[in-house]
């Protein structure tokens, strides 16, 4: 099944116009065929820029100067007949008001919707859930920018366009923010959703008060706190944590913490020994420097091999003596390969960074804890993660 | 929301030649089929009002033999891509060998800086979609522009559903690589 590429179905895939399950096997080649992935970000980009294409009204004197040679097409016709004509006057009444407003509102947008305004099917699994103000019965629909709420008793289930679904647990608020070819985005300011996506990576985004979650193509769940902070655990797949200047790469087994006014904290494996995720905590939040560098030495000593995980996101957020001390912890779990060098990875060198990464990836992947992942998707992961960097880094005031 | 206004009895009022009932045709496909001109002819609006003219003055005699075995939009929207595919076999006659339609390209009228916004972004669009070969550049057109479905694109230009998606796929990777220099995340304010 896996071995057909995928390539001639990407803009109707994009587009809603295959089947769920062909969407799903889809969706499936895409994340295993590195091939298809790099001709379907192409196509994405395609699909990106059509529909910035405008439509355009066609000049007004278009009808004065279309009369009279109609005029002279009309003498051999018959006239209709006389109860249709009051009908069509107040309907071309009708259509010229809405075409005057109509040109108005192109002038004030540069684009037009082609479209009806997209929303999600949504299914009442508990108790009484709302879109707005309605209670949904047995199924309802969540359009763009309206708010879907759950109480104490109550829970729903949102397909996610042809892609996935989310079930929302109790006290939940969700709203969809945007459902495009390529980009499909739920906000999540309280509660708990449980997310199933089988679409290829960063096709879904659910933005918190404190960071954004990535899709990569998963399963995971996502908790937002009151105090905004939220816990992301992931049991398939991978899920990027991101804000404007930190991010976590989470594979399945793994968790991460976002904080407001920090973002997202260290991924970490759920079975990490206790003291090594409590002196995480402090390393990631903790303002006092002294705190957190001795909760640093707790997260060296207590560290196990697949740990890596946590120390390399450490290491890449670290400054001067700090990053040689997580380097050196690194490099007793994994040696280098040749050519990476120690000067060559304390300046972040980027071409020994994912020489490096690619040796390490096989510990977060390949053992307990979460289902096996394959390399390739982690290669495509840590690719895009590269490229965000690099942008990050591009638009970064000089 | 104008188009619901054209059933039946409007139809078979233009069919009769009633000018009220094509007056409101015409107002309710004007944008749709003056959008699809403009493309279709590298952005010479001069031009399109006249393919425009033309396609309408041939509506309003064609609609006569409008049986109703398709949709009246699908039924349209092939006669406005007959239009534009034979006013472009015109001016390809009139083109002396190795001349192309010249296209406008923003990097030659802009400031590089000026790229950058949405609306070059939009302008960058339109003159890459005038590079695109027919088949590939009205596929596209009908799905954005139009907003028809596979199906109903099928139907228009006389192919397989499986073709359509075929050419809008090439359609997409050209605009791409084309205009590869606009995946910036500034860009698009990502």
């Amino acid at each position: 099944m896996f071995l057909r590429h995928v390539t001639k179905d990407i803009s109707a895939y994009c587009h809603g116009e295959l089947s769920s399950e062909e969407s799903k096997q889809f969706a499936e080649h895409l994340i295993a065929c590195a091939k298809c992935r790099t001709k379907f970000e192409e196509v994405k980009l395609g699909i990106k820029l059509a529909e910035q294409l405008p439509r355009l009204s066609a000049p007004d004197h278009l009808w004065s100067e279309l009369e009279p040679l109609l005029a002279k097409q009309t003498t051999s016709v018959a006239r209709p007949s006389a109860p249709w004509m009051w009908q069509t006057k107040v309907a071309v009444a009708a259509v010229l008001l809405v075409a005057s407003v109509g040109v108005f509102w192109i002038y004030k947008s540069s684009r037009v919707p082609q479209n009806p305004k997209p929303s999600w099917f949504v299914k009442r699994l508990d108790g009484a859930p709302r879109i707005g103000s309605e209670n949904i019965v047995n199924n309802g629909r969540l359009a763009i920018g309206e708010w879907l709420e759950t109480d104490g008793s109550s829970r729903a289930q949102i397909d996610v366009a042809t892609i996935g679904n989310v079930d929302i647990e109790e006290n939940s608020r969700v709203r969809l923010l945007q459902s495009r070819a390529d980009e499909h985005r739920l906000e999540l300011v309280r509660g708990k959703m449980s997310a199933r996506i089988w679409a290829p990576p960063r096709l879904f985004f659910v933005d918190t008060p404190s960071a954004v979650a990535a899709d990569y193509g998963c399963a995971y769940t996502l908790e937002v706190k009151d105090d905004g902070g939220s816990l992301l655990h992931v049991t398939s797949g991978w899920v990027a944590m991101e804000s404007k200047d930190l991010e976590s790469l989470v594979p399945a087994g793994a968790s991460c913490e976002t904080r407001p006014s920090v973002g997202p904290g260290t991924a970490y494996f759920d079975d990490a020994l206790p003291s090594f995720r409590e002196a995480l905590e402090k390393v990631d939040f903790e303002r006092d420097a002294a705190v957190r560098s001795t909760a640093l030495t707790t997260v060296l000593d207590h560290a196990r091999p697949r740990d890596t995980l946590t120390l390399w996101h450490l290491f890449r957020r670290s400054e001067g003596a700090d990053r040689e001390r997580l380097y050196d912890k690194l490099t007793s779990f994994v040696s280098p390969p040749p050519g990476v060098t120690r000067e060559g990875m304390l300046r972040f060198d980027e071409k020994m960074m994912s020489q490096w990464v690619e040796l390490l990836e096989p510990m977060w992947t390949g053992n307990g804890g979460g289902k096996m992942v394959p390399k390739k998707v982690a290669d495509a992961y840590f690719k895009v993660r590269n490229g965000l960097s690099r942008r990050l880094k591009d638009m970064a005031p000089k | 929301m104008a188009e619901q206004l054209i059933d039946g009895r409007v139809i078979e009022a233009c069919q009769q030649g009633d000018r009220d009932a094509f007056q409101l045709l015409f107002e309710t496909y004007k944008d749709k089929v003056f959008s699809i001109a403009v493309y279709s002819s590298d952005g010479d609006r001069a031009l399109a009002d006249d393919i425009t003219q033309q396609i309408f003055l041939k509506l309003f005699t064609a609609i006569r033999q409008f049986r109703g075995d398709s949709e009246f939009t699908t039924w349209l929207y092939r006669l406005v891509v007959n239009a534009c595919l034979d006013e472009r076999r015109r001016r390809r006659r009139l083109l002396p060998w190795g001349e192309s339609v010249a296209v406008k390209k923003t990097s030659e009228r802009k400031p590089q800086e000026k790229q950058y916004a949405r609306l070059e972004v939009a302008e960058a669009v339109q003159a890459a979609i005038g590079e695109l070969k027919p088949k590939f550049r009205l596929p596209i057109l009908l799905k954005y522009i139009e907003g028809l479905s596979y199906d109903e694109i099928a139907s228009v230009m006389g192919c397989s559903k499986g073709t359509v998606a075929s050419r809008l796929n090439r359609g997409h990777s050209q605009l791409a690589k084309r205009l590869s220099h606009l995946n910036n995340p500034e860009v698009w304010g990502d």
